[in-house]
């Protein structure tokens, strides 16, 4: 909310001026002013996903790009100005990867009915000890998961009205984890 | 943008042109080649002299001028060297080779124009530039004592990739 309310002209022109001043601290590699900067041990500055791509293109062999040190993710000091508002990591954030996919063990033995459908998109919650797999099979999308009763009867409307029971207390259970 | 037939030796039209569509910039790198470009044309190296019109156009690709320097071997001889920039620049090396009429006799500089030096492959960094691979090459050929090809010269040229950076170099000599 505070921050609609910052004025935007006022802060272009803070922008401008910082320009000067930044150009001496350039990323190596970029050759902009050093965004998330950080610095290596050997003295050298640079936008931390500029080094993290470095990083990764040569991963058995990593080195300064400047002066060929030695040089490792651990091994570089993230740079807080005392304009920057978060002290975060850098390295915590930038670059976003995909984070690791988890998939929960099956858990067939309690709910005969409700098998996985394979391929389909599964939305798993991997938050402690607790059981999800009806979760999944709730919000499971693509293709419809393999009923094993024959739609229309008894047993089938039974599933249905189980299904949804799982499905209320799921999302109970997110509104749970929201204002927790 | 108009297009000015104009001769190269011009910079001044060409660098006003960059700097409108200097904006319209946005990948990675495609900005730092602009900014390359930028300062290569402001601060250019002794002897080397950017096609920057060219340049302007398509980026992927440089055309720049070499001259020989004073007091070496190659004094009085021009050189052209093309580089060629994948969207990996500058996590990927550049290709460079020599083109043109004039290759330079070089024990490491294949007729093809292919140029055997590590930075140009293994020892890439993305801390290098176009400047400082055309300054290496610079010293590469002033330090040449006596003008002659590669030992293995017409084999490599009849059996090489048109991109150098297919051949897997071997770099055994860096005294010449
Ligand atoms: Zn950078
Ligand atoms: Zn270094």
């Amino acid at each position: 909310m505070a921050a609609a309310n910052e004025p935007g002209p006022s802060r272009n022109n803070e922008e401008k001026e910082k320009e000067k001043d930044e150009r001496m601290f350039e990323c190596n590699i970029c050759l902009d002013t050093a965004r998330d900067a950080v610095v290596s041990l050997c003295g050298h500055l640079f936008c931390w996903p500029c080094l993290h791509q470095w990083l990764e293109t040569r991963p058995n062999r990593q080195v300064c790009p400047v002066c060929k040190a030695a040089i490792s993710k651990e091994k570089v000091i993230p740079l807080y100005g005392r304009g920057s508002t978060k002290q975060e990591d850098p390295r915590n954030k930038v670059p976003p990867r995909p984070p690791g996919q988890r998939s929960e063990p099956e858990n067939n033995g309690g709910f005969p009915g409700f098998g996985f459908g394979d391929g389909g998109f599964h939305m798993s919650f991997g938050i402690g000890a607790f059981p999800f797999g009806f979760f999944t099979s709730t919000f499971n999308f693509g293709e419809p998961r393999p009923s094993a009763a024959p739609r229309g009867t008894p047993q089938f409307e039974e599933e249905q009205f189980v299904s949804k029971v799982f499905l209320w207390v799921a999302i109970m259970f997110v509104c749970w984890l929201l204002m927790a | 943008m108009a297009t000015k037939k104009k001769p190269s030796s011009d910079q001044g039209s060409s660098s006003s042109a960059l700097d409108s569509s200097r904006w319209e910039v946005s990948c990675f790198w495609e900005r730092r080649l602009q900014k390359e470009l930028m300062s290569l044309m402001k601060e250019p190296p002794p002897g080397v002299t950017v096609d920057a019109e060219g340049a302007g156009q398509n980026l992927t690709q440089w055309i720049i001028q070499m001259d020989g320097a004073q007091g070496t071997l190659y004094e009085g001889e021009q050189f052209q060297l093309q580089f060629k920039f994948s969207p990996k620049y500058p996590f990927d090396s550049p290709e460079v080779t020599f083109i043109g009429p004039n290759i330079p006799v070089h024990p490491h500089v294949y007729s093809n124009g292919h140029i055997c030096l590590s930075i140009l492959t293994e020892d890439w960094s993305p801390a290098l530039s176009v400047q400082s691979v055309c300054l290496s090459i610079v010293s590469m050929l002033s330090s040449c004592k006596e003008k002659k090809r590669p030992p293995d010269n017409s084999f490599y040229v009849k059996t090489c990739n048109k991109n150098p950076k297919k051949t897997k170099w071997w770099y055994h000599d860096d005294s010449v």
